[in-house]
């Protein structure tokens, strides 16, 4: 009985030339090749010979560089040897990715995906943490003593007011770690900040607002908490985690993924800043307590910027990146019913309300 | 002369099967911590070069996830090494320290640009066959070293004006030694055209804010394609033309930068495929020359780890 032929085309490796072609399955292992009167039979077992097939073709090679290639589009010929090279145990790539049944893949894909949301969310911030902690203090320093100069080409120092506030602090004496140096900066943002390391900036829209000294050792015990916790560092580590993270993820996936990758960071990374505001709110309130401060300078602080927040929303800077401040506000209170009672073991200190009147002096001479 | 029907480029993939070779791709690549990154680019690679034809016959990627493998850990061990030394010395803290390492560090890139080309150009084209007949580079790299520092100087003193000259330099030198069999492929750009397109290109796009883009991206592709000749000496040469138009490029663009981007990058596989029937589709080809009569010449050349370089300095090829 003559085996059934199907239509294919040769290419004999040696021209372009495509040749119109039949090819048949006549026993195990073999492959007859019919072109015009000649005719080939390729033996399917030798290692010369290599095939793929896609949805829409089978193609056979055979030989050594350069190579004859026969390609046949015939359905029943792809099924029949498809199945003809399985059952011979050279399945090929394709053939054995179909064959994990579907379920099965959907099911694995699944399990990949929840292990990695999981990595994302959990085990990477957690493994940062710990990497943030080993990483030495001198670090912290030489990061914000580098941001600083690079920062303050841009800004307007008031170096009277800082040597002022600087005083100010060394009499708060938190007891920190850090050593702590203090900036008043011209500008009508109402904010502050904290760089690693103990740079501290207070713009001056937010000294305008306050109305007593226990406002401003509220507001930098809070920012110093930031150094003494190495909040920045922390959250650098766990930004650059979590960005490699999604970005070996991604692989060599093109820009658009790469911003949704960026962005999709920047969200989480915010609400972990609204948590380390909360914290800073409540363990500077803590050192203040224990420095013989009273706590509920921060009680006060919030509210005045709270209150000031409503007026212009969007010169609020300290408050803008915390919308949740009423969440703050009612979370430090608490915290001060608790600390309260004995708030003010020391009385108010006469030396930082003068620090302090001092400071508002010398902004009213500037003005 | 015999009367030949035109020929005619297409892609015939399909989104939904591509998608599940990236998906795979994705999960093994993912899964094997990177390891299976080489045969995931093999996969891919293979699919669209088995789905673009011409004249209804398949283009064949011989790469193999073996060879890409070999390339893909010298090019880790590569960069593991110089990005060791670039910390080391900048760990130094000391100023001659952090100087010698960055001039090293982009020192190294620029050196290595060349190489990428000219290492990439020979194994992917070595690997890509048609009807048979397997593609090659025959470029020189010194030569390409003598465009690079030549044009790279003339580039920096003319504050980058050079830089259109540059491109078109590089591009006739490099796509002029791609071999096909016996035939070969030629381009000819010219520096000033070129720098004129571009020029008219950015500004027109600053005037309408950004609408233009997409007609200069239309100039450029044009650019690319008009220029290039396919010659098989005495036996004629054929002319590519382009036929896309700035809308078209707006509707691919546009229409892509959504399906991906409201997909959450599932939609990727879908935009490849558009973009790939889009060039493939819009370049005509047109000349006397015999597809039949090419004779196989191409020796093969099996180390990728140029190719691999290049995608970890992300530097792709244009043909």
């Amino acid at each position: 009985m003559t085996p059934r032929a199907y239509p294919a085309t040769f290419y004999d490796g040696k021209t372009s030339k495509p040749h119109e072609a039949l090819v048949a399955l006549p026993g195990h292992n073999v492959l007859e090749v019919r072109v015009g009167p000649e005719r080939f039979m390729w033996p399917l077992e030798e290692k010369g010979m290599g095939w793929e097939r896609n949805n829409e073709l089978v193609r056979i090679t055979f030989g050594d560089h350069p190579r004859r290639v026969v390609i046949s589009r015939d359905k029943d010929f792809i099924k029949a040897f498809v199945s003809g090279m399985g059952r011979s145990g050279r399945r090929g790539a394709y053939d054995r990715a179909l064959s994990v049944a579907r379920v099965a893949l959907v099911l694995f894909l699944f399990a990949v995906v929840g292990l990695l949301v999981f990595g994302y969310f959990y085990a990477i911030p957690w493994g940062a943490e710990r990497m943030a902690l080993l990483l030495p203090k001198t670090l912290d320093e030489k990061l914000g003593k580098t941001v600083m100069g690079s920062m303050a080409l841009g800004m307007d120092e008031d170096s009277a007011c800082s040597a002022l506030l600087q005083r100010f602090g060394d009499r708060l004496d938190l007891g920190h770690e850090f050593d702590l140096q203090f900036h008043v900066v011209e500008s009508d943002q109402v904010n502050a900040f904290a760089l690693p390391g103990g740079q501290i900036v207070v713009y001056t829209g937010i000294l305008d607002l306050m109305d007593g000294p226990d406002q401003l050792a509220a507001l930098l015990a809070h920012e110093a908490t930031h150094v003494e916790e190495r909040h920045s560092t922390r959250m650098l580590v766990r930004q650059i985690a979590g960005y490699l993270f999604i970005s070996l993820l991604l692989g060599d996936v093109n820009g658009v993924a790469a911003i949704v990758a960026e962005h999709g960071d920047d969200i989480r990374s915010m609400s972990f800043s609204r948590e380390l505001e909360s914290d800073a709110d409540l363990q500077g309130m803590r050192a203040l307590h224990a420095a013989g401060q009273d706590p509920h300078g921060m009680v006060r602080l919030l509210g005045l910027l709270d209150e000031a927040s409503a007026d212009v929303p969007q010169a609020f800077e300290f408050l803008s990146s915390h919308p949740m401040t009423t969440d703050r506000i009612t979370a430090a209170e608490e915290l001060a019913e608790v600390l309260g009672a004995d708030g003010t073991r020391n009385g108010p200190d006469p030396a930082m309300a003068a620090l302090f009147q001092a400071i508002r002096n010398e902004q009213g001479v500037d003005r | 002369m015999e009367i030949l029907t035109p020929k005619r480029l297409s892609f015939n993939g399909k989104g939904g099967d591509l998608f599940v070779i990236l998906i795979v791709n994705w999960l093994l690549t993912v899964v094997t911590l990177g390891i299976y990154y080489p045969w995931a680019k093999v996969r891919r690679l293979q699919y669209f070069y088995e789905h673009s034809e011409l004249d209804a016959h398949p283009f064949h990627f011989h790469g193999t996830g073996r060879e890409m493998f070999i390339g893909f850990i010298k090019a880790v061990l590569l960069f593991g090494a110089l990005y060791g030394v670039f910390i080391l010395l900048v760990m130094q803290q000391e100023a001659w320290a952090i100087i010698t390492a960055y001039i090293l560090f982009f020192g190294a890139f620029l050196l290595l640009t060349p190489l990428i080309i000219h290492g990439t150009y020979r194994y992917r084209m070595s690997r890509s066959s048609w009807r048979g007949i397997h593609f090659g580079y025959r470029g020189s790299l010194k030569e390409l070293y003598t465009i690079f520092i030549r044009d790279g100087l003339l580039t920096l003193i003319t504050f980058g004006i050079y830089g259109a000259w540059f491109q078109m330099n590089l591009r006739s030198y490099v796509l002029g030694h791609v071999r096909f069999g016996n035939s070969r492929f030629a381009y000819q750009g010219d520096g000033l055209e070129y720098f004129v397109l571009n020029l008219k290109g950015y500004l027109l796009t600053l005037v309408t804010l950004g609408i233009y883009a997409f007609w200069w991206q239309r100039d450029l592709f044009a650019y690319y394609v008009d220029h290039l000749r396919w010659d098989h000496g005495d036996r004629g040469s054929i002319k590519f033309r382009s036929t896309a138009t700035g809308g078209g490029f707006f509707g691919l663009l546009v229409g892509n930068f959504f399906l991906v981007l409201f997909t959450l990058g599932i939609g990727l596989a879908w935009a490849h495929v558009r973009t790939m029937r889009f060039v493939l589709s819009n370049i005509d080809l047109a000349g006397d020359a015999d597809l039949d009569k090419i004779t196989q010449t191409e020796q093969e050349h099996r180390d990728a780890t140029a190719d691999e370089l290049g995608d970890i300095m992300d530097i792709g090829i244009f043909l």
